[in-house]
Protein backbone atom coordinates (compact mmCIF):
# COMPACT_ATOMS: atom_id res chain seq x y z
CA UNK A 1 0.00 0.00 0.00
CA UNK A 2 1.10 3.14 -0.61
CA UNK A 3 1.36 4.95 2.20
CA UNK A 4 2.47 8.20 2.23
CA UNK A 5 -1.30 9.57 2.02
CA UNK A 6 -1.05 8.78 5.67
CA UNK A 7 0.86 11.39 7.20
CA UNK A 8 0.54 10.56 10.61
CA UNK A 9 2.61 10.17 13.66
CA UNK A 10 2.41 8.64 16.82
CA UNK A 11 3.21 10.99 20.16
CA UNK A 12 6.82 11.31 21.32
CA UNK A 13 5.64 9.45 24.89
CA UNK A 14 5.51 6.20 22.47
CA UNK A 15 3.42 3.56 23.83
CA UNK A 16 1.57 5.10 26.67
CA UNK A 17 -0.19 7.16 24.28
CA UNK A 18 -2.92 6.46 21.43
CA UNK A 19 -4.03 9.23 19.36
CA UNK A 20 -7.35 9.00 18.61
CA UNK A 21 -7.14 8.92 14.63
CA UNK A 22 -6.09 5.27 14.93
CA UNK A 23 -9.88 4.62 15.49
CA UNK A 24 -11.23 6.88 12.82
CA UNK A 25 -8.33 6.73 9.68
CA UNK A 26 -9.67 5.15 6.71
CA UNK A 27 -6.32 5.17 5.67
CA UNK A 28 -5.37 3.60 8.47
CA UNK A 29 -8.00 0.90 8.80
CA UNK A 30 -6.94 -0.12 5.33
CA UNK A 31 -3.73 -0.51 5.94
CA UNK A 32 -4.56 -2.67 9.01
CA UNK A 33 -6.99 -5.20 6.57
CA UNK A 34 -3.97 -5.47 4.68
CA UNK A 35 -0.36 -5.72 7.05
CA UNK A 36 -2.55 -7.34 10.34
CA UNK A 37 -5.54 -9.02 9.04
CA UNK A 38 -3.86 -10.42 5.33
CA UNK A 39 -0.05 -10.44 6.59
CA UNK A 40 1.42 -13.09 8.69
CA UNK A 41 -1.07 -13.49 10.84
CA UNK A 42 -3.19 -16.33 11.79
CA UNK A 43 -6.90 -15.92 12.03
CA UNK A 44 -9.60 -17.87 13.94
CA UNK A 45 -12.26 -19.29 11.15
CA UNK A 46 -14.13 -21.47 13.33
CA UNK A 47 -14.43 -24.99 14.81
CA UNK A 48 -13.84 -28.16 13.27
CA UNK A 49 -17.11 -29.70 14.81
CA UNK A 50 -19.05 -26.78 12.75
CA UNK A 51 -18.69 -28.98 9.62
CA UNK A 52 -19.15 -32.68 10.65
CA UNK A 53 -19.81 -33.54 7.10
CA UNK A 54 -18.57 -33.22 3.79
CA UNK A 55 -19.93 -30.34 2.42
CA UNK A 56 -21.00 -28.70 5.51
CA UNK A 57 -19.48 -25.26 5.39
CA UNK A 58 -19.83 -22.13 7.67
CA UNK A 59 -19.35 -18.38 6.16
CA UNK A 60 -16.87 -16.33 8.46
CA UNK A 61 -14.96 -12.94 7.58
CA UNK A 62 -10.96 -12.44 8.45
CA UNK A 63 -11.00 -8.67 8.79
CA UNK A 64 -13.26 -7.28 5.93
CA UNK A 65 -12.20 -9.99 3.25
CA UNK A 66 -14.95 -13.13 3.62
CA UNK A 67 -14.56 -16.36 3.44
CA UNK A 68 -15.95 -19.82 3.78
CA UNK A 69 -14.84 -22.51 5.74
CA UNK A 70 -15.74 -26.27 4.21
CA UNK A 71 -15.22 -29.48 4.53
CA UNK A 72 -14.55 -31.55 1.18
CA UNK A 73 -14.66 -35.04 -0.24
CA UNK A 74 -11.56 -35.68 1.34
CA UNK A 75 -12.76 -35.09 4.62
CA UNK A 76 -10.56 -32.06 4.88
CA UNK A 77 -11.27 -28.90 6.31
CA UNK A 78 -10.86 -26.28 3.46
CA UNK A 79 -11.12 -22.61 3.95
CA UNK A 80 -11.85 -20.29 0.53
CA UNK A 81 -11.93 -16.95 -0.39
CA UNK A 82 -15.54 -16.23 -0.81
CA UNK A 83 -15.86 -14.33 -3.87
CA UNK A 84 -16.12 -15.62 -7.29
CA UNK A 85 -13.41 -15.68 -9.48
CA UNK A 86 -15.34 -14.22 -12.29
CA UNK A 87 -17.12 -10.93 -11.22
CA UNK A 88 -16.08 -10.73 -7.50
CA UNK A 89 -19.45 -11.55 -5.70
CA UNK A 90 -20.11 -13.59 -2.73
CA UNK A 91 -20.56 -17.29 -3.75
CA UNK A 92 -21.77 -18.40 -0.78
CA UNK A 93 -24.26 -16.00 1.11
CA UNK A 94 -26.12 -18.68 3.96
CA UNK A 95 -24.43 -18.13 7.56
CA UNK A 96 -24.20 -22.30 7.42
CA UNK A 97 -25.38 -25.29 5.61
CA UNK A 98 -24.52 -28.22 3.39
CA UNK A 99 -23.67 -27.98 -0.40
CA UNK A 100 -22.26 -30.62 -2.55
CA UNK A 101 -20.62 -27.60 -4.06
CA UNK A 102 -20.86 -24.08 -4.59
CA UNK A 103 -22.68 -22.34 -7.55
CA UNK A 104 -22.01 -18.17 -8.04
CA UNK A 105 -25.73 -16.66 -8.79
CA UNK A 106 -24.58 -14.43 -11.15
CA UNK A 107 -23.75 -16.67 -13.72
CA UNK A 108 -23.85 -19.74 -11.92
CA UNK A 109 -19.79 -20.72 -11.84
CA UNK A 110 -19.56 -23.72 -9.91
CA UNK A 111 -16.72 -25.19 -7.50
CA UNK A 112 -15.97 -28.29 -6.01
CA UNK A 113 -15.53 -28.12 -2.06
CA UNK A 114 -11.79 -27.51 -2.56
CA UNK A 115 -12.37 -24.21 -4.55
CA UNK A 116 -11.65 -25.99 -8.14
CA UNK A 117 -13.93 -24.23 -10.61
CA UNK A 118 -15.89 -27.42 -12.78
CA UNK A 119 -18.00 -25.51 -14.98
CA UNK A 120 -19.74 -22.47 -16.18
CA UNK A 121 -22.85 -21.55 -18.78
CA UNK A 122 -22.05 -21.08 -22.09
CA UNK A 123 -18.61 -22.28 -21.98
CA UNK A 124 -19.41 -23.01 -26.00
CA UNK A 125 -21.53 -19.90 -26.59
CA UNK A 126 -24.93 -19.83 -27.63
CA UNK A 127 -26.18 -20.97 -31.11
CA UNK A 128 -22.02 -21.81 -31.73
CA UNK A 129 -20.99 -18.06 -31.54
CA UNK A 130 -19.42 -16.69 -28.38
CA UNK A 131 -18.60 -18.53 -25.53
CA UNK A 132 -14.91 -18.70 -23.41
CA UNK A 133 -11.72 -19.06 -25.38
CA UNK A 134 -10.89 -21.90 -26.29
CA UNK A 135 -7.88 -21.79 -24.17
CA UNK A 136 -9.09 -20.43 -20.96
CA UNK A 137 -8.17 -22.28 -18.23
CA UNK A 138 -9.84 -23.12 -15.57
CA UNK A 139 -7.57 -24.63 -13.23
CA UNK A 140 -6.42 -20.74 -12.44
CA UNK A 141 -9.77 -19.68 -11.75
CA UNK A 142 -10.75 -21.51 -8.97
CA UNK A 143 -11.74 -19.78 -4.99
CA UNK A 144 -8.36 -19.03 -3.78
CA UNK A 145 -7.62 -21.39 -0.98
CA UNK A 146 -5.88 -20.10 3.09
CA UNK A 147 -3.38 -21.86 4.27
CA UNK A 148 -5.27 -23.90 7.54
CA UNK A 149 -4.21 -25.34 10.78
CA UNK A 150 -6.25 -27.03 13.00
CA UNK A 151 -5.40 -27.24 16.21
CA UNK A 152 -7.01 -29.49 18.82
CA UNK A 153 -11.43 -28.63 17.13
CA UNK A 154 -9.97 -25.22 16.34
CA UNK A 155 -9.27 -24.01 12.75
CA UNK A 156 -6.99 -20.92 11.95
CA UNK A 157 -6.43 -19.95 8.75
CA UNK A 158 -3.32 -17.26 6.89
CA UNK A 159 -3.31 -15.64 3.73
CA UNK A 160 0.28 -15.71 3.83
CA UNK A 161 2.40 -18.22 2.43
CA UNK A 162 5.39 -16.78 4.28
CA UNK A 163 4.31 -16.65 7.65
CA UNK A 164 5.54 -19.10 10.60
CA UNK A 165 3.69 -22.05 11.32
CA UNK A 166 0.78 -21.69 13.70
CA UNK A 167 2.25 -23.00 16.27
CA UNK A 168 5.20 -20.54 16.05
CA UNK A 169 3.06 -17.23 15.45
CA UNK A 170 1.73 -18.35 18.74
CA UNK A 171 4.22 -19.27 20.96
CA UNK A 172 4.67 -21.44 23.85
CA UNK A 173 2.35 -19.87 26.00
CA UNK A 174 -0.35 -18.84 24.33
CA UNK A 175 -0.33 -22.18 22.26
CA UNK A 176 -0.12 -24.03 25.82
CA UNK A 177 -3.70 -22.46 26.53
CA UNK A 178 -5.22 -23.42 22.73
CA UNK A 179 -4.30 -26.98 24.06
CA UNK A 180 -5.96 -26.33 27.24
CA UNK A 181 -9.37 -25.05 26.19
CA UNK A 182 -9.25 -27.64 22.50
CA UNK A 183 -7.28 -30.64 23.71
CA UNK A 184 -6.00 -33.04 20.85
CA UNK A 185 -7.46 -35.66 22.39
CA UNK A 186 -11.51 -34.28 23.47
CA UNK A 187 -14.12 -33.52 20.73
CA UNK A 188 -15.67 -30.11 21.10
CA UNK A 189 -19.76 -29.78 21.21
CA UNK A 190 -20.86 -26.60 19.55
CA UNK A 191 -23.60 -24.76 21.70
CA UNK A 192 -24.13 -22.09 20.00
CA UNK A 193 -23.27 -18.05 18.32
CA UNK A 194 -24.48 -14.98 19.54
CA UNK A 195 -23.49 -11.48 16.86
CA UNK A 196 -23.56 -7.93 17.33
CA UNK A 197 -22.30 -4.97 15.56
CA UNK A 198 -21.12 -2.38 17.54
CA UNK A 199 -20.51 1.59 16.49
CA UNK A 200 -16.58 1.26 17.54
CA UNK A 201 -13.64 0.77 15.95
CA UNK A 202 -12.00 -2.64 16.17
CA UNK A 203 -9.26 -2.06 18.53
CA UNK A 204 -11.69 -0.34 21.43
CA UNK A 205 -12.42 -3.91 22.21
CA UNK A 206 -8.94 -5.27 21.70
CA UNK A 207 -8.15 -2.96 23.99
CA UNK A 208 -11.28 -3.45 25.94
CA UNK A 209 -9.99 -7.59 26.81
CA UNK A 210 -7.05 -6.58 27.63
CA UNK A 211 -8.03 -3.97 30.38
CA UNK A 212 -8.79 -6.44 33.60
CA UNK A 213 -9.20 -2.77 35.85
CA UNK A 214 -12.12 -1.59 33.74
CA UNK A 215 -13.90 -4.59 35.00
CA UNK A 216 -13.71 -3.97 38.59
CA UNK A 217 -15.07 -0.67 38.09
CA UNK A 218 -17.42 -0.69 35.12
CA UNK A 219 -19.25 -4.07 35.33
CA UNK A 220 -21.57 -3.71 38.73
CA UNK A 221 -22.48 -6.99 37.83
CA UNK A 222 -19.55 -8.60 39.10
CA UNK A 223 -18.24 -5.98 41.78
CA UNK A 224 -21.44 -6.47 43.58
CA UNK A 225 -21.52 -9.75 43.55
CA UNK A 226 -18.05 -10.18 44.26
CA UNK A 227 -16.98 -12.10 40.99
CA UNK A 228 -14.30 -10.02 39.97
CA UNK A 229 -12.40 -7.99 42.03
CA UNK A 230 -9.10 -5.76 41.98
CA UNK A 231 -7.80 -7.92 44.80
CA UNK A 232 -8.77 -11.09 43.13
CA UNK A 233 -5.29 -13.08 42.57
CA UNK A 234 -4.85 -12.15 38.67
CA UNK A 235 -1.81 -12.10 36.61
CA UNK A 236 -1.42 -10.30 32.72
CA UNK A 237 0.96 -11.34 30.78
CA UNK A 238 2.35 -9.75 27.16
CA UNK A 239 3.88 -12.04 24.95
CA UNK A 240 5.57 -10.89 21.61
CA UNK A 241 3.71 -10.74 18.34
CA UNK A 242 0.79 -9.06 20.14
CA UNK A 243 -0.54 -11.69 21.92
CA UNK A 244 -1.52 -12.11 25.68
CA UNK A 245 -2.83 -13.89 28.54
CA UNK A 246 -5.00 -12.10 31.11
CA UNK A 247 -6.37 -14.44 34.14
CA UNK A 248 -8.30 -13.63 37.31
CA UNK A 249 -8.64 -16.39 39.78
CA UNK A 250 -12.31 -16.30 40.92
CA UNK A 251 -12.24 -16.47 44.37
CA UNK A 252 -16.25 -16.21 45.43
CA UNK A 253 -17.54 -12.82 47.95
CA UNK A 254 -15.12 -11.59 50.22
CA UNK A 255 -14.20 -9.04 52.18
CA UNK A 256 -10.32 -7.74 51.80
CA UNK A 257 -8.36 -4.80 53.21
CA UNK A 258 -8.96 -3.70 49.06
CA UNK A 259 -12.39 -3.52 49.83
CA UNK A 260 -13.44 0.14 50.94
CA UNK A 261 -11.66 1.51 47.74
CA UNK A 262 -14.45 -0.38 45.81
CA UNK A 263 -16.81 2.42 46.10
CA UNK A 264 -19.70 0.01 44.74
CA UNK A 265 -19.21 -2.96 46.54
CA UNK A 266 -22.28 -3.74 48.53
CA UNK A 267 -22.28 -6.75 51.20
CA UNK A 268 -25.63 -7.25 51.49
CA UNK A 269 -26.76 -7.93 48.14
CA UNK A 270 -26.96 -11.57 47.07
CA UNK A 271 -27.51 -13.17 43.98
CA UNK A 272 -30.67 -15.44 44.65
CA UNK A 273 -29.02 -17.84 41.78
CA UNK A 274 -25.39 -18.36 42.50
CA UNK A 275 -25.34 -20.95 39.95
CA UNK A 276 -24.93 -18.64 37.04
CA UNK A 277 -21.84 -17.37 38.14
CA UNK A 278 -20.31 -20.21 40.08
CA UNK A 279 -18.25 -22.93 38.48
CA UNK A 280 -18.28 -26.41 38.94
CA UNK A 281 -14.61 -27.54 39.22
CA UNK A 282 -13.87 -28.37 35.75
CA UNK A 283 -10.04 -27.30 34.89
CA UNK A 284 -6.75 -27.39 37.35
CA UNK A 285 -8.04 -23.55 38.61
CA UNK A 286 -10.76 -21.77 38.30
CA UNK A 287 -10.96 -18.42 36.64
CA UNK A 288 -11.81 -15.95 34.11
CA UNK A 289 -9.95 -15.17 31.19
CA UNK A 290 -8.04 -16.42 28.58
CA UNK A 291 -5.24 -15.46 25.55
CA UNK A 292 -5.66 -12.85 23.07
CA UNK A 293 -4.70 -14.27 20.07
CA UNK A 294 -3.40 -11.70 18.18
CA UNK A 295 -5.18 -9.71 16.42
CA UNK A 296 -8.68 -10.36 16.32
CA UNK A 297 -9.76 -13.39 18.45
CA UNK A 298 -9.50 -14.39 22.13
CA UNK A 299 -10.32 -17.95 24.49
CA UNK A 300 -12.54 -16.94 26.62
CA UNK A 301 -13.26 -18.90 30.02
CA UNK A 302 -16.31 -17.82 32.30
CA UNK A 303 -17.23 -20.20 35.16
CA UNK A 304 -18.00 -23.18 32.97
CA UNK A 305 -18.97 -21.41 30.14
CA UNK A 306 -16.31 -21.61 27.05
CA UNK A 307 -15.65 -19.25 24.25
CA UNK A 308 -14.22 -17.93 21.01
CA UNK A 309 -14.84 -14.41 20.83
CA UNK A 310 -14.01 -12.96 17.21
CA UNK A 311 -13.42 -9.68 16.45
CA UNK A 312 -14.37 -8.46 12.42
CA UNK A 313 -13.80 -5.03 11.28
CA UNK A 314 -16.21 -3.46 9.13
CA UNK A 315 -15.45 -0.21 9.00
CA UNK A 316 -13.27 2.39 10.92
CA UNK A 317 -16.40 2.80 13.27
CA UNK A 318 -18.09 -0.12 13.87
CA UNK A 319 -17.01 -4.10 13.86
CA UNK A 320 -19.05 -7.38 14.71
CA UNK A 321 -18.58 -9.40 17.71
CA UNK A 322 -19.00 -12.82 17.57
CA UNK A 323 -19.28 -15.19 20.18
CA UNK A 324 -18.97 -18.79 19.67
CA UNK A 325 -20.40 -20.97 22.50
CA UNK A 326 -18.98 -24.49 23.47
CA UNK A 327 -18.27 -27.26 25.17
CA UNK A 328 -17.22 -30.72 24.76
CA UNK A 329 -18.68 -33.95 23.63
CA UNK A 330 -18.78 -36.18 26.46
CA UNK A 331 -20.08 -33.36 28.68
CA UNK A 332 -22.56 -34.51 31.23
CA UNK A 333 -26.23 -32.98 30.85
CA UNK A 334 -25.20 -30.53 33.78
CA UNK A 335 -22.33 -29.54 32.80
CA UNK A 336 -23.75 -28.41 29.33
CA UNK A 337 -26.77 -26.66 31.23
CA UNK A 338 -24.16 -25.29 33.01
CA UNK A 339 -22.67 -23.51 30.28
CA UNK A 340 -25.46 -22.18 28.62
CA UNK A 341 -26.23 -20.98 31.64
CA UNK A 342 -23.42 -18.81 32.47
CA UNK A 343 -22.81 -17.93 28.70
CA UNK A 344 -25.72 -15.31 30.19
CA UNK A 345 -22.95 -12.92 31.13
CA UNK A 346 -21.60 -12.30 27.92
CA UNK A 347 -22.79 -11.44 24.65
CA UNK A 348 -25.08 -8.25 23.78
CA UNK A 349 -27.42 -8.63 26.43
CA UNK A 350 -24.94 -10.11 28.46
CA UNK A 351 -25.37 -9.47 32.53
CA UNK A 352 -21.51 -7.94 31.85
CA UNK A 353 -20.95 -7.29 28.29
CA UNK A 354 -23.45 -5.32 27.47
CA UNK A 355 -21.85 -2.48 29.76
CA UNK A 356 -18.91 -2.77 27.43
CA UNK A 357 -20.60 -2.15 23.99
CA UNK A 358 -22.37 0.84 25.37
CA UNK A 359 -19.01 2.14 26.62
CA UNK A 360 -17.31 1.28 23.77
CA UNK A 361 -19.31 3.50 21.48
CA UNK A 362 -19.03 6.12 23.67
CA UNK A 363 -15.12 5.99 23.65
CA UNK A 364 -15.55 6.36 19.68
CA UNK A 365 -17.54 9.63 19.96
CA UNK A 366 -15.03 10.98 21.80
CA UNK A 367 -12.32 9.34 19.86
CA UNK A 368 -13.89 10.46 16.38
CA UNK A 369 -14.70 14.09 18.06
CA UNK A 370 -10.36 14.83 18.73
CA UNK A 371 -8.67 12.92 16.16
CA UNK A 372 -5.15 14.96 17.24
CA UNK A 373 -5.88 14.14 20.87
CA UNK A 374 -4.32 11.12 22.49
CA UNK A 375 -5.60 8.66 25.35
CA UNK A 376 -3.42 7.68 27.78
CA UNK A 377 -2.29 4.38 29.14
CA UNK A 378 -0.29 4.79 32.19
CA UNK A 379 -2.28 2.46 34.61
CA UNK A 380 0.39 0.18 36.24
CA UNK A 381 3.45 2.35 34.93
CA UNK A 382 4.92 3.29 31.77
CA UNK A 383 6.35 -0.37 31.11
CA UNK A 384 5.72 -4.06 29.15
CA UNK A 385 6.44 -6.44 31.90
CA UNK A 386 3.80 -8.71 32.91
CA UNK A 387 2.16 -8.39 36.33
CA UNK A 388 1.09 -10.54 38.99
CA UNK A 389 -2.26 -7.95 39.48
CA UNK A 390 -4.72 -6.44 37.35
CA UNK A 391 -4.80 -2.35 38.53
CA UNK A 392 -2.64 -2.21 35.19
CA UNK A 393 -3.00 -1.43 31.55
CA UNK A 394 0.45 -3.07 30.81
CA UNK A 395 -1.54 -5.60 27.76
CA UNK A 396 -3.09 -2.42 26.37
CA UNK A 397 1.08 -1.06 26.04
CA UNK A 398 2.26 -4.08 24.62
CA UNK A 399 -1.03 -4.51 22.01
CA UNK A 400 0.00 -0.54 20.99
CA UNK A 401 3.88 -1.55 21.07
CA UNK A 402 3.19 -4.81 18.58
CA UNK A 403 1.04 -2.89 16.43
CA UNK A 404 3.50 0.25 15.55
CA UNK A 405 5.73 -2.04 14.91
CA UNK A 406 3.37 -3.98 11.99
CA UNK A 407 2.04 -1.08 10.96
CA UNK A 408 4.83 1.29 10.48
CA UNK A 409 3.78 4.36 12.59
CA UNK B 1 -43.51 -51.87 -19.81
CA UNK B 2 -45.00 -50.12 -23.32
CA UNK B 3 -42.89 -48.89 -26.17
CA UNK B 4 -44.31 -45.28 -26.60
CA UNK B 5 -43.79 -43.17 -29.75
CA UNK B 6 -41.13 -40.22 -28.97
CA UNK B 7 -39.82 -38.69 -32.20
CA UNK B 8 -39.96 -38.97 -35.98
CA UNK B 9 -36.60 -40.85 -37.07
CA UNK B 10 -35.72 -37.90 -39.33
CA UNK B 11 -35.69 -35.40 -36.47
CA UNK B 12 -32.92 -37.05 -34.40
CA UNK B 13 -30.26 -36.12 -36.54
CA UNK B 14 -26.52 -38.06 -36.59
CA UNK B 15 -24.60 -36.29 -34.34
CA UNK B 16 -27.24 -34.04 -32.51
CA UNK B 17 -29.14 -34.43 -30.10
CA UNK B 18 -33.28 -34.02 -29.38
CA UNK B 19 -34.87 -32.84 -26.06
CA UNK B 20 -38.59 -34.61 -26.20
CA UNK B 21 -41.32 -34.83 -23.01
CA UNK B 22 -42.62 -38.31 -23.01
CA UNK B 23 -45.96 -38.62 -20.39
CA UNK B 24 -44.05 -35.91 -18.33
CA UNK B 25 -40.87 -37.33 -18.35
CA UNK B 26 -37.92 -35.26 -20.25
CA UNK B 27 -35.67 -36.87 -22.25
CA UNK B 28 -32.65 -36.38 -24.63
CA UNK B 29 -32.84 -38.70 -28.01
CA UNK B 30 -29.08 -39.44 -29.86
CA UNK B 31 -28.31 -40.81 -32.62
CA UNK B 32 -24.48 -42.00 -32.74
CA UNK B 33 -23.31 -43.46 -36.07
CA UNK B 34 -27.05 -44.43 -36.89
CA UNK B 35 -27.27 -46.29 -32.97
CA UNK B 36 -30.17 -44.36 -31.24
CA UNK B 37 -30.24 -43.70 -27.55
CA UNK B 38 -32.60 -41.88 -25.41
CA UNK B 39 -31.11 -41.29 -21.84
CA UNK B 40 -33.16 -38.52 -18.86
CA UNK B 41 -32.67 -34.84 -20.45
CA UNK B 42 -31.64 -33.71 -16.82
CA UNK B 43 -28.10 -32.84 -15.58
CA UNK B 44 -27.98 -34.72 -12.38
CA UNK B 45 -25.43 -32.04 -11.32
CA UNK B 46 -27.66 -29.03 -11.56
CA UNK B 47 -31.18 -28.26 -13.15
CA UNK B 48 -29.98 -27.75 -16.58
CA UNK B 49 -31.21 -29.52 -20.50
CA UNK B 50 -28.62 -32.22 -22.06
CA UNK B 51 -30.29 -31.04 -25.16
CA UNK B 52 -28.53 -27.65 -25.20
CA UNK B 53 -25.59 -29.23 -24.54
CA UNK B 54 -22.54 -30.61 -27.06
CA UNK B 55 -22.72 -34.44 -28.47
CA UNK B 56 -18.64 -35.33 -28.46
CA UNK B 57 -18.64 -38.85 -30.04
CA UNK B 58 -20.76 -41.21 -27.65
CA UNK B 59 -20.55 -38.32 -24.82
CA UNK B 60 -23.40 -35.86 -23.63
CA UNK B 61 -21.78 -32.58 -22.66
CA UNK B 62 -24.12 -30.34 -20.06
CA UNK B 63 -24.13 -26.55 -21.56
CA UNK B 64 -24.14 -25.12 -17.42
CA UNK B 65 -20.81 -26.86 -15.97
CA UNK B 66 -19.95 -29.17 -18.76
CA UNK B 67 -20.22 -32.59 -16.57
CA UNK B 68 -19.90 -35.05 -19.59
CA UNK B 69 -22.07 -38.36 -19.69
CA UNK B 70 -21.14 -41.58 -21.86
CA UNK B 71 -24.55 -41.82 -23.53
CA UNK B 72 -25.21 -45.49 -24.42
CA UNK B 73 -24.45 -46.33 -19.97
CA UNK B 74 -25.16 -43.08 -18.48
CA UNK B 75 -21.66 -43.49 -17.07
CA UNK B 76 -20.43 -39.78 -15.56
CA UNK B 77 -16.99 -39.33 -17.77
CA UNK B 78 -16.03 -36.04 -16.33
CA UNK B 79 -17.34 -32.54 -14.71
CA UNK B 80 -18.76 -32.12 -11.44
CA UNK B 81 -21.83 -34.85 -11.56
CA UNK B 82 -21.65 -37.73 -9.40
CA UNK B 83 -24.80 -39.86 -10.65
CA UNK B 84 -25.23 -41.85 -14.03
CA UNK B 85 -27.82 -40.35 -16.06
CA UNK B 86 -31.05 -42.77 -16.59
CA UNK B 87 -31.04 -44.78 -19.73
CA UNK B 88 -33.96 -45.65 -21.96
CA UNK B 89 -34.31 -48.77 -24.15
CA UNK B 90 -34.97 -47.14 -27.46
CA UNK B 91 -36.30 -49.05 -31.14
CA UNK B 92 -36.67 -47.59 -34.50
CA UNK B 93 -39.74 -48.88 -36.22
CA UNK B 94 -39.98 -47.58 -39.83
CA UNK B 95 -39.64 -43.51 -39.90
CA UNK B 96 -40.60 -43.19 -36.28
CA UNK B 97 -38.29 -43.99 -33.37
CA UNK B 98 -39.77 -45.62 -29.83
CA UNK B 99 -38.83 -45.33 -25.85
CA UNK B 100 -39.70 -47.57 -23.40
CA UNK B 101 -39.71 -45.88 -20.08
CA UNK B 102 -40.46 -48.83 -17.68
CA UNK B 103 -42.42 -48.80 -15.02
CA UNK B 104 -44.83 -45.63 -14.00
CA UNK B 105 -43.06 -44.26 -11.09
CA UNK B 106 -45.19 -44.58 -7.81
CA UNK B 107 -46.58 -41.55 -6.55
Amino acid sequence: MDTSTINRHWPEEGFTRVPNWVYTDPGIFQREMDELFAGDTWHYVGLACEVPETGNFKRQWIGTRPVVMVRDKTGDINVLENRCAHRQALICWDQAGQVKDFTCPYHQWNYSLDGQLQGMPFKRGALGKGGMPADFDMKAHGLQKLRTTIRGGSVWATYSQSAPSFDEYCGPLILAEIDKIFPADRDVRLLGYMRQLIPANWKTYVENLKDPYHATLLHTFYITFGLWRADNKSSCTPVGSGHSLMVSHNEGKKTSAATPEMARFRAEFELHDMETVKPRQEFKDSRVGGPWIFPAATLGVQANSLQVRHVIPRTPDSFELSFTLFGYADDDEEMQRLRLKQANLIGPAGFVSIDDSEMLKQVQSGAAGYPNRAGVIEMGGRDLEPTDYMVTEVLIRAMWDWYRKKMGL
Amino acid sequence: MAWERCAARDEVWEGGVLGVDVQGVPLALFNIGGKFYATSNVCTHATALLSDGYVEGDCIECPLHQAQFHVPTGAVRGGPAEKPLKTYPIRVDGADVYVDLGEPTKI
